[in-house]
């Protein structure tokens, strides 16, 4: 090649957008390179473990730990008694991390133990004497709401009926709770009574949803470490890094600027990390009692008995059509078990009301829930945040309602489904929304007509097979969720001398693949390879403010965000080069490592080459650019009403089933989803994250159950509960709807928890449509499908309740 | 914390049961057990753990004579693999392929199987439908002491067997089956693979003529030991497998069995289960 020829180098035009990418981080996973919490070891480092109440729910009368303390090897017990400056914590402020007189569920704390082996540390947990005095046990939220029932969190006295003197404040741990009522939602628009007078069917049943827990592979841990000024640096899997820093501070008296929190991979949030837990604070309480770093690890059982649920929800909806298939009302009324405590998730009516209000066109919606104390686990947040279980509820009743005017289910759906340019009762405004084309692709795919006909007419023919295929479709929020102040994400994003990118992100990974999807966009607007990004996202020390992982929110927001820095990177180095070339900044492009001319392809210089000119010369500059982004969301007014998200995912599944009559078992065959995602980035992560989904929704709907009887858990390992194995993992056929969303990036939508939502919902139809039996509870075991269709299930009846 | 004091390995039958002697021994074979009940705090360790791995006396699957002799090592997945055992004791295999986990089966031994003595023990139906005999070793004097008892007879009670502190099982001796024998197995669970029976059915005949001799019915999970179910057997021996037959025989096993209600399953769903699943299997032998 001659040096005249080298000049006029072209370089094609290329996407990394819609490819298949491997994510970032699989090569060390895949590996077992990754160093997880669970690898990390610090000099000097203690370990810490928690004692447990040996009960449901009691006072405590005294607590003994001289023999623990005198454990050689033991460096530092506390009891809430150590911890006089103890703060409550959680979205209610509804207990303390060492409990205080009272323990309300099997996993309240009692004490802890740093000590210089974990071996050491249990045994220290047995010499401590705890003296307890059972109070009844609150085993179910309908008991709750009973008059007279016990109360949850009465004022706080001692055992001895003498008031405690909680230093004073206004939380429910410190001035107690007249009722068992943690939160309440009530929403409507339109006037359902109106509209159940004109609607010509009428339908009304009751959902009974169970407990589920996120089984994430690695379990929970923490290392807390403070300095000798009284900085505090903590390892934490959490999910909201900056959020939880100011809280970490209020719990520990000092200042959030001494908090600096370092994310290390980890091994499955779900959600799971969107709270402080009791762990977390009383690691760091050890830590600063022992003045040497603690590291506490849960084991499996442990994670079983103290990590969140999804929210167990008994519910009733009522709705009505007319006979033309118009949608006419929904009124639902839910009681969700809030278990002791309350947590983040006691929001989840948010999400719920959301699909209530607005899955299909509703022109009238009336929504209430109540959320109370139990003496149960206390529910969380977990991926999909209360819509598995409105969907499941509603998705049935659209079947119902389609089967009581004589009308396909499909027909029935189709035509209640919204159009772009719809703004909901709820006021969300559905910018871009394929909603249709899911429904219309799951369908067709899956050939739903045919089938749902055929399986109808075989019900009643001889034979203990029976197939049956059913649909589901959901909503969700796609593009953050203006819940706090700020719904934003900050990017700072550097450029070296070589062209590599390091991409600072607030944003961060939980396994769901941002760090490879931000690289992508960032490596789009500079016309680099991937392989030229470093992400560094886990330090809040360095990285920007970013709200955290939840809402289906990273790629939407952490990637405008980072679309925007490296705009900025971009217009920055065009200009330079716009200069050197004696052009306009329009005339240049940036792709394949190169400056080129945007309208011949032509290479102009290495971009490597330019970012050193720029950089050795007099007036030296790097490339260096911040960004934030905050989404055009707005917050929900007093009624809850507002378009609270920049952009709405929709979804529509299809499932397959054979049901044994004489077992109860079900096979699933098949899942076809057709899923609006706005626009695909990363194809191979995509593809896996709604796999994923997809089978976590299959747990939910078949196989895991916590079972909880009385507050006691009584299947806390893998044995008894069930996650989903491989080969239960049906074929499943998933197609993208690409709405090209305005506001997404490069058109993008979130779809994090889409994929989990259908499920049970689209189970519950199909075994109804193989059956002709319909299920109103979860999961749907052998044995509970086998009662069902022997007529051993009474209908459950829920009457909605309403506070005096 | 433990009271485990003393570790032992012996090579030879001998050393063993000299060592069991004392009685205050826990045996570790495949560990598949022992190990996660030890750490549930299930099973205390006595003061001497004695790894009986490396003696030959309970290694092996051989013909010996009219009998397959199964040592006590052998682990689920060689009986599984094994050309005598797929040749004469299908029944078996079926029961080993349901298995636990590939990684549980590579681990775990047929002679820990039964010495756990779990009323849904995977192995323990079929070799109760094959009229299996424990084999037992001890030295009550100074000399090695070996007998068999049929495992029909062998369990007692959850995890609990009329094998003696004193004694070793050395292995498993089944009868090959001869022409004529039919055998079935199912385990009621709910996924392929790591799952405890909710129940499990095991059935064994020699057909002749469409007659049924000799019938073995057992069930697992619905008592506190596996069962031999004899009202079952009775309602089959020696008749022909008739749809009315078949009937009154899973009308008599659902009769028979007396479960529980726990985390897996309620008794009534046992039962129902005893029923149609019997009935399936007959079913499946008549066709």
């Amino acid at each position: 090649m001659t040096v005249a020829e080298k000049k006029h180098r072209v370089i094609e035009p290329d996407s990394l957008i819609g490819k298949r990418i491997p994510k970032m981080d699989a090569p060390d996973k895949a590996s077992g390179r990754t160093r997880y919490i669970h690898d990390i070891n610090l000099p000097g480092q203690l370990h810490g473990r928690i004692l447990r109440s040996a009960r449901i729910h009691a006072l405590i009368k005294s607590i003994d730990t001289s023999a623990a303390r005198a454990l050689p090897g033991v460096h530092v017990v506390i009891t809430a008694a150590d911890i006089p400056d103890q703060r409550p914590i959680g979205v209610a402020k509804d207990h303390f991390p060492l409990k205080v007189g009272r323990v309300r569920s099997e996993r309240d704390e009692i004490a802890a133990v740093a000590a210089e082996s974990e071996e050491i540390a249990e045994a220290a947990l047995k010499l401590i004497k705890v003296e307890y005095e059972d109070l009844p046990v609150i085993g179910n939220p309908e008991d709750s709401i009973k008059p007279g029932a016990v109360l949850i969190h009465p004022e706080p006295h001692g055992a001895d009926g003498s008031h405690l003197h909680l230093k004073q404040g206004t939380s429910i741990a410190h001035r107690g709770k007249a009722d068992n009522v943690a939160m309440r939602f009530d929403y409507s628009h339109g006037d359902v009574v109106q509209a159940e007078a004109e609607s010509d069917v009428v339908i009304e049943d009751s959902f009974k949803l169970h407990y589920v827990t996120h089984c994430c592979m690695g379990v929970s841990g923490m290392i807390a470490e403070f300095d000798s000024a009284g900085n505090v640096l903590m390892y934490s899997n959490t999910q909201v890094p900056f959020l939880h820093k100011r809280e970490f501070a209020e719990y520990l008296n000092i200042d959030p600027a001494r908090i600096r929190i370092i994310q290390p991979p980890i091994g499955g949030g779900f959600g799971s990390k969107l709270d402080i837990y009791p762990f977390e604070v009383i690691c760091l309480f050890l830590a600063r009692a022992a003045k040497r770093p603690v590291k506490m690890l849960f084991t499996r059982e442990e994670e079983f008995l103290a990590s969140p649920t999804r929210q167990p929800v008994l519910l009733t909806l009522r709705s009505g059509c007319k006979k033309d298939g118009t949608l006419t009302f929904r009124q639902v009324h839910t009681l969700h078990d809030n278990g002791a405590y309350t947590s983040w998730g006691a929001t989840t009516p948010f999400v719920m009301m959301q699909t209530f209000s607005s899955l299909y066109r509703v022109p009238n919606c009336d929504y209430h829930t109540a959320a109370v104390y139990t003496n149960n686990p206390y529910a969380g947040s977990f991926r999909g945040y209360g819509n598995l279980q409105a969907t499941f509820a509603i998705e049935q009743h659209m079947d119902m309602l389609a089967e009581a005017i004589g009308m396909d289910p499909l027909e029935f759906r189709m035509k209640n489904a919204q159009d772009a340019g719809e703004v909901t009762g709820q006021g969300m405004s559905f910018k871009s929304c394929g909603f249709k084309d899911c429904i219309k692709s799951a369908a067709s795919r899956s050939d739903f007509s045919r089938k749902f006909a055929e399986n109808h007419a075989n019900q009643k023919k001889p034979g203990n097979i029976k197939r049956g295929i059913g649909m589901a479709s959901m909503l969700h929020v796609g593009g953050g969720a203006k819940i706090y102040p700020s719904d934003g994400c900050g990017t700072i994003l550097k450029m070296d001398d070589f062209a590599n990118v390091t991409l600072i992100t607030g944003a961060s990974e939980i396994g769901q693949g941002s760090e490879t999807v931000l690289s992508q966009l960032v490596c789009e607007e500079l016309g680099l390879p991937i392989s030229a990004v470093t992400v560094v996202n886990n330090d809040t020390a360095i990285t920007p403010w970013d709200v955290g992982v939840h809402a289906s929110r990273t790629t939407f927001i952490a990637g405008n965000s980072a679309i925007g820095a490296a705009k900025k990177a971009k217009s920055k180095i065009l200009a330079v080069a716009a200069k050197k070339f004696d052009c306009t900044e329009a005339d240049l492009d940036l792709r394949g490592g190169f400056v080129i001319r945007a309208d011949s392809g032509e290479a102009l210089v290495e971009l490597s080459k330019l970012l050193r000119n720029l950089h050795f010369q007099d007036k030296a500059e790097l490339v260096m650019t911040t960004f934030y982004y905050e989404p055009p969301s707005v917050h929900q007014d007093k009624g809850f009403k507002g378009d609270v998200s920049a952009a709405y995912a929709w979804g529509n599944q299809v499932v397959e089933v054979e049901v044994d009559t004489d077992t109860g078992f079900i096979k699933l065959l098949k899942v076809t989803g057709a899923h609006d995602v706005g626009r695909v980035l990363n194809r191979l992560g995509i593809e896996g994250q709604i796999e994923g989904g997809v089978v976590m929704g299959q747990g939910y709907a078949f196989t895991e159950d916590l079972m909880i009887e009385d507050g006691k858990m009584k299947n806390p390992n893998f044995r008894d509960y069930k996650l989903v194995t491989a080969p239960e993992i049906p074929e499943m056929d998933i197609a993208f709807i690409e709405s090209m969303d305005g506001e997404g990036p490069q058109g993008a939508k979130g779809v994090g928890e889409a994929p989990a939502i259908c499920m049970a919902a689209a189970a519950a139809n199909a075994i109804a449509n193989a059956t002709g039996v319909r299920l109103f509870e979860l999961p749907f075991t052998p044995e509970k499908v086998y009662r069902a269709l022997h007529g051993q299930t009474p209908k459950r009846y829920w009457k909605p309740w309403k506070a005096e | 914390m433990t009271e485990l004091k003393r570790y032992l390995a012996p090579t030879s039958l001998d050393q063993a049961v000299e060592c069991l002697k004392g009685g205050n021994v826990t045996i570790l074979a495949g560990g598949t057990d022992l190990t996660p009940q030890s750490q549930a705090g299930r099973i205390k360790f006595k003061q001497t753990l004695m790894n009986i791995r490396h003696i030959p006396q309970l290694t092996g699957i051989t013909l010996e004579g009219k009998e397959i002799r199964i040592g006590a090592l052998a682990t689920i997945t060689e009986i599984m693999e094994h050309p005598l055992v797929r040749q004469h004791l299908p029944v078996l295999v079926e029961a080993c392929d349901h298995f636990a986990s590939d990684q549980i089966r590579n681990a775990g031994t047929i002679g820990g199987n039964i010495c756990n003595a779990s009323p849904a023990g995977d192995t323990l139906i079929p070799l109760l439908v094959l009229d299996a005999c424990v084999e037992l070793a001890s030295m009550p004097e100074a000399k090695l002491y070996r007998h068999c008892m049929p495992i029909s007879t062998f369990f007692t009670g959850p995890g609990k067997t009329r094998k003696s502190l004193c004694e070793l099982v050395t292995g498993v001796r089944i009868p090959v089956p001869g022409a004529g024998h039919v055998s079935r197995f199912y385990k009621h669970g709910t996924r392929p693979a790591l799952d405890i029976s909710t129940i499990s059915i095991g059935l064994a005949a020699d057909i002749h003529d469409g007659v049924m001799k000799n019938v073995r019915v057992a069930f697992g999970a619905v008592a506190p030991t596996p069962l031999r179910a004899t009202a079952t057997e009775s309602a089959l021996e020696g008749r022909h497998l008739d749809a009315a037959t078949i009937e009154a025989a899973a009308i008599a096993a659902r009769d028979e069995v007396n479960p529980i209600d726990d985390v897996r399953a309620t008794a009534w769903y046992r039962k129902e289960m005893i029923h149609n699943m019997t009935k399936r299997l007959l079913e499946n032998v008549s066709a």
